[in-house]
């Protein structure tokens, strides 16, 4: 029996090879971490529900994405279908925080006409004695792309459902107002099954109410 | 309820058996007590010659017989099939559901019987290697848990006393009043009679909850007929606990089973444990605390097996811990909720009874059932999920509680039946599979000894002429033998690049010359086109994809003993081919390569694969050629699978999204080791078609699944395969799949693809036009 969700939002994870995009993804939708698993061939899938409100439930559709530059040209052909992404540098490895300008400015082209919404992420944040990227450089870098920043350690827990529930939370208040919407032959933002799928959260309380009596 | 029978069986056990603790012979006072409106179970006339039966038992006998006999042994309550133990001393009847509190009947007697029986089960449940259903089904391991029970039988003659003196103590505290320690005491005479007993409780699972084993008879193990059963009564708790309580009541039957039991119980608390948690799970009386202790698990075992067989006060133990679990059972029957048996459910009440309780419990029980506070679940483990346990118990009601009509009685003990009966034929149903298993693949190993010879001998000597004759390719279809496997292999993919060992030699040189210089300084050479940015981070991706690569097989990793070889190949690869350069997936073909060839021949057998066209294509990532792939798949698909196909098409669900990973890895890591070898095996005979096919064979073996799931979850479920995939499974799939759209085979209908998706458009797909 499905859990009644509002929207599903499909989400998709960049960035460098080995800088741990497919542990943070398990540790958020699996709720664990193996220290060693297999690279990425390809694209591999994930999915997970959150609540971002009470009673507010939003399942996400998580595209990990195998890292290597050769595979972006395949890789690049999904951008267009998802509303939010992280973007993932290793915080212990400078290029993979110098290739996040090329990352961005791909995604700039292959998302058109749709929009997409993403976080920079700083993962492997528990390595801080490796630190090769300061926190400040990377939030510089993140407001000039307007996105948000956040640090993340798959393997220390920390920050890992912050990061993808900020990012669904900021998705769904452009969705509530009307900045995305959801339209047909995209699959970036689909409703659920809750009738009168509203942006007005009132109004969804409310009818939710009706139904209790 | 309790009819006269009942009555008879309790108190007529079987003569043969010495006299043992009540709970023990759960069987026995099950009987009683289900006589007394346990659910389930209806009355079966208790036929103290069951003990012989067992005794004989053969390996399976039928459900019927076993129902009879089981019947007969527990006054009706034993089912057919649960657990047959062709070894006499009835070894681990199996699953032991365990019956369900029996219910009401109990005089003080079953308490105390029951209690006795608990401590068999407990004792039985530890044993543990006779617990497990699997055991309790296989001859062999039946066998073995039999020998194991056996031996410990011999050898802890003592034990039961042993156990069953801490039992006592520990009864003291937590049971309820089980009884002072001379009451376990008496029947001690009779070491490998209640050690026998404790190993068929040790079986009895956990779940049984019958106090048996997990908690010292305090809770009114009586209950616990389950226990009894334990030999091999572990299975799993659904529905197994009529069967075991009914084992554990019938005379004969029980008090063999009782010896079984108590082995079981003194060898393994684990095990008992946790079929004690099992089989607990919706009818186990609060019992106390499961595992106060193995001793006290098997004290009990070994008291309840004699107390069973003695009548008397062990009767009298028994029974009065009937009452309490029939209550706890009744109340779970009663739920809805609590009517799951076996597997997951929701704690249910208490089932620890605290000591206290217990002991009030029996106090207040003088020869009436009482009522016993609710119980949670005694399985603190709802994942583990016991193989063959029966934890089925029916328990009398409690006497507090208006009594059961006749017919109520009547109807629980029926239905009681009836879940044993079902436990039990699924029992033998695993048992059954697993044999069949076994035997196909020792069938599989004669034919690939046998293959060998052939290929050593007549194919490989004169490969050329050989290789493309028909036996040959049937041959080859069913798996090369691993011993000859990488010869076979290199000698289909062949050498069209005409490499050579020096040749390997004088790139790996090169490779670690670079290797060296870019740890060095950071080179500015820009050899061959390719950047030196490129280079190191291909270097440096190579590294970290090897220790990725079948991390659980250990020997790719560093320090592992192909460590080197794989770095090697890769490196000399890039340097041999910096057009094509080190592409993720690529790790896992030569890891293949190097489990089956030596270094050179490896790397001249991936040096040539990957210059295959279609690899060529992939590992360069050349869109339209891999649009083609894809495309010609496609018409296949459709021509194969075709509800599928537009299922898939539905939800736009292109091939690339699974094919990717499967293509560029060969399924190396998709499908198990040994499977992706065999697909290797047809594809080094048939080329690129294969690899397609197979993608097609895996569509076709969950096309019933996938036709249920939506995008995200037939996504999910392509890109990370069941393991328990079977090469026979997936072959016959494969094999079904018809590589012929109309006149046109692949290659044909490859070449007459046509695709108009724009270069980078990789998720659409391509129209076909045929």
């Amino acid at each position: 029996m499905e859990a009644i969700w509002l929207y599903q939002f499909r989400l998709i994870v960049i960035g460098d090879s080995t800088v741990g995009k497919s542990c943070l993804i398990r540790r958020f939708t699996e709720g664990r971490f193996a220290q060693v698993s297999d690279p990425t061939v390809g694209v591999d899938f994930f999915s997970r529900l959150v609540e971002i409100e009470p009673g507010k439930r939003i399942k996400l559709q998580i595209w990990d994405t195998a890292g290597q530059e050769r595979f972006r040209s395949i890789t690049r052909a999904y951008y267009r279908n998802s509303v939010g992404g992280l973007l993932l540098f290793d915080i212990t490895n400078r290029r993979s925080f110098q290739n996040v300008h090329e990352w961005l400015e791909e995604t700039k082209v292959h998302v058109q006409p749709y929009q997409i919404v993403f976080v920079l992420v700083g993962h492997k944040c528990d390595l801080d004695t490796q630190r090769q990227v300061t926190r400040h450089e990377a939030e510089k870098l993140a407001a000039a792309y307007g996105m948000k920043y956040i640090e993340t350690s798959a393997r220390d827990a920390i920050n890992v459902e912050k990061a993808f529930t900020d990012l669904t939370r900021d998705i769904y208040e452009l969705v509530k107002r009307g900045d995305i919407s959801i339209q047909e032959g995209w699959e970036g933002v689909k409703s659920g099954f809750v009738p009168n799928v509203v942006h007005s959260s009132e109004e969804v309380v409310k009818s939710e109410r009706r139904c209790l009596c | 309820m309790v009819g006269p029978e009942d009555a008879g069986a309790c108190s007529g056990r079987n003569p043969k058996l010495p006299p043992v603790p009540a709970p023990e012979h759960a069987g026995l006072d099950g009987k009683m007590i289900r006589a007394t409106g346990g659910f389930g179970g209806g009355v079966g006339s208790v036929e103290p010659p069951e003990e012989e039966e067992e005794e004989e038992e053969e390996e399976m006998p039928p459900p019927q017989e076993l129902l009879r006999r089981y019947l007969a042994a527990d006054g009706g309550q034993l089912e057919p099939g649960l657990c047959y133990c062709p070894l006499p001393a009835g070894q681990p009847r199996v699953q032991p559901p365990l019956a369900a509190p029996r219910s009401d009947a109990s005089p003080p007697d079953a308490g105390s019987r029951h209690r006795g029986e608990e401590a068999a089960d407990a004792r039985a449940a530890r044993h543990g290697g006779m617990t497990n259903g699997d055991s309790g089904f296989l001859p062999g391991q039946d066998c073995r848990g039999l020998e194991e029970a056996r031996r410990l039988a011999r050898a802890g003659g003592r034990e039961p006393r042993h156990h069953r003196l801490r039992l006592e103590e520990s009864a003291d505290e937590d049971a309820d009043g089980a009884g002072s320690p001379s009451d376990w005491a008496a029947p001690l005479e009779d070491p490998l009679r209640s050690c026998c007993l404790a190993a068929a409780d040790a079986d009895e699972p956990e779940g049984e909850g019958s106090g048996s084993g997990g908690s010292p008879a305090s809770d009114g193990r009586g209950s616990e007929f389950s226990e009894p059963p334990g030999a091999g009564a572990r299975g799993p708790a659904e529905g197994a606990s009529p069967v075991t309580s009914a084992e554990r009541t019938s005379g004969g039957e029980g008090a063999k089973q009782q010896l079984g039991f108590s082995d079981v119980h003194s060898n393994s608390r684990n095990t008992f444990e946790v079929s004690h948690r099992k089989s607990a799970r919706d009818h186990l009386p609060p019992a106390g605390p499961p595992v106060p202790s193995p001793a006290a698990e098997q004290g009990p075992a070994g008291t309840s097996a004699r107390a069973r067989r003695s009548g008397g006060f062990a009767d009298f133990f028994a029974r009065n811990l009937f009452p309490k679990r029939t209550k706890e059972l009744k109340s779970v029957v009663h739920s809805a909720p609590g009517w799951k048996l076996f597997g997951k459910v929701p704690p249910r009440e208490n089932l620890q009874k605290t000591s206290k309780i217990i002991q009030q419990e029996y106090e207040a029980r003088t020869g009436r059932a009482c009522k016993p506070p609710p119980q949670s679940s005694r399985r603190k483990n709802f994942e583990f999920e016991p193989l063959s346990t029966t934890a089925l118990i029916l328990e009398d009601r409690p006497s507090n509680l208006p009594a059961k009509s006749v017919e109520e009685a009547l109807r629980h003990r029926q239905e009681y039946d009836e879940m044993v009966a079902e436990a039990k034929k699924r029992e033998i149903k695993e048992a059954h599979k697993r044999k069949k298993i076994m035997k196909e693949r020792f069938k599989q190993e004669e034919n690939i000894a046998s293959a060998m010879v052939i290929w050593i001998n007549e194919i490989l000597p004169n490969w050329e002429v050989m290789h493309s004759t028909r036996r040959v390719r049937e041959l080859w279809w069913q798996g090369l033998p691993p011993s000859v496997r990488g010869k076979v292999w290199s000698l289909a993919v062949g050498n069209e690049l005409n490499i050579t060992p020096e040749l390997y030699e004088i790139f790996l040189s090169r490779a670690k010359e670079r290797w060296k210089s870019f740890s060095e300084t950071s080179s500015e050479n820009d050899i061959e086109g390719v950047s030196v940015a490129d280079r190191e981070a291909s270097l440096e991706l190579i590294k970290l994809d090897i220790s990725r690569t079948f991390p659980s097989l250990y020997i790719f990793q560093k320090g592992g003993p192909y460590h080197d070889v794989l770095h090697s190949i890769l490196g000399a690869y890039t340097c041999y081919r910096p057009d094509v350069g080190y592409v993720q997936g690529m790790s896992f073909i030569a890891a293949v390569l190097i489990l089956n060839l030596e270094e050179a021949d490896a790397f001249i057998a991936f040096a040539n694969l990957l210059n295959k066209p279609c690899q060529l294509a992939f590992f360069r990532v050349d869109h339209s050629m891999m649009l083609k792939y894809f495309a010609t798949f496609e018409v296949f698909f459709e021509e194969n699978l075709s509800k599928l196909f537009l299922h898939f098409k539905s939800y736009s669900l292109t091939p690339d999204i699974y094919l990717i990973d499967w293509i560029f890895t060969l399924y190396s890591k998709s499908l198990p080791l040994d499977l992706a070898c065999r697909v290797w095996d047809v594809f080094c005979r048939d080329g690129e078609e294969f690899l397609f096919r197979t993608g097609l064979g895996i569509l076709r073996l969950y096309e019933d699944i996938l036709l249920q799931m939506d995008f995200i979850h037939i996504a999910q479920f392509l890109t990370k395969l069941p393991e328990d995939i079977t090469s026979e499974k997936l072959f016959s799939c494969i094999a079904a799949i018809q590589m012929q759209n109309s006149t046109k085979k692949w290659t044909q209908v490859f070449a007459s693809v046509m695709k108009d998706i724009k270069e980078g458009e990789k998720n659409n797909s391509p129209a076909l036009k045929s």
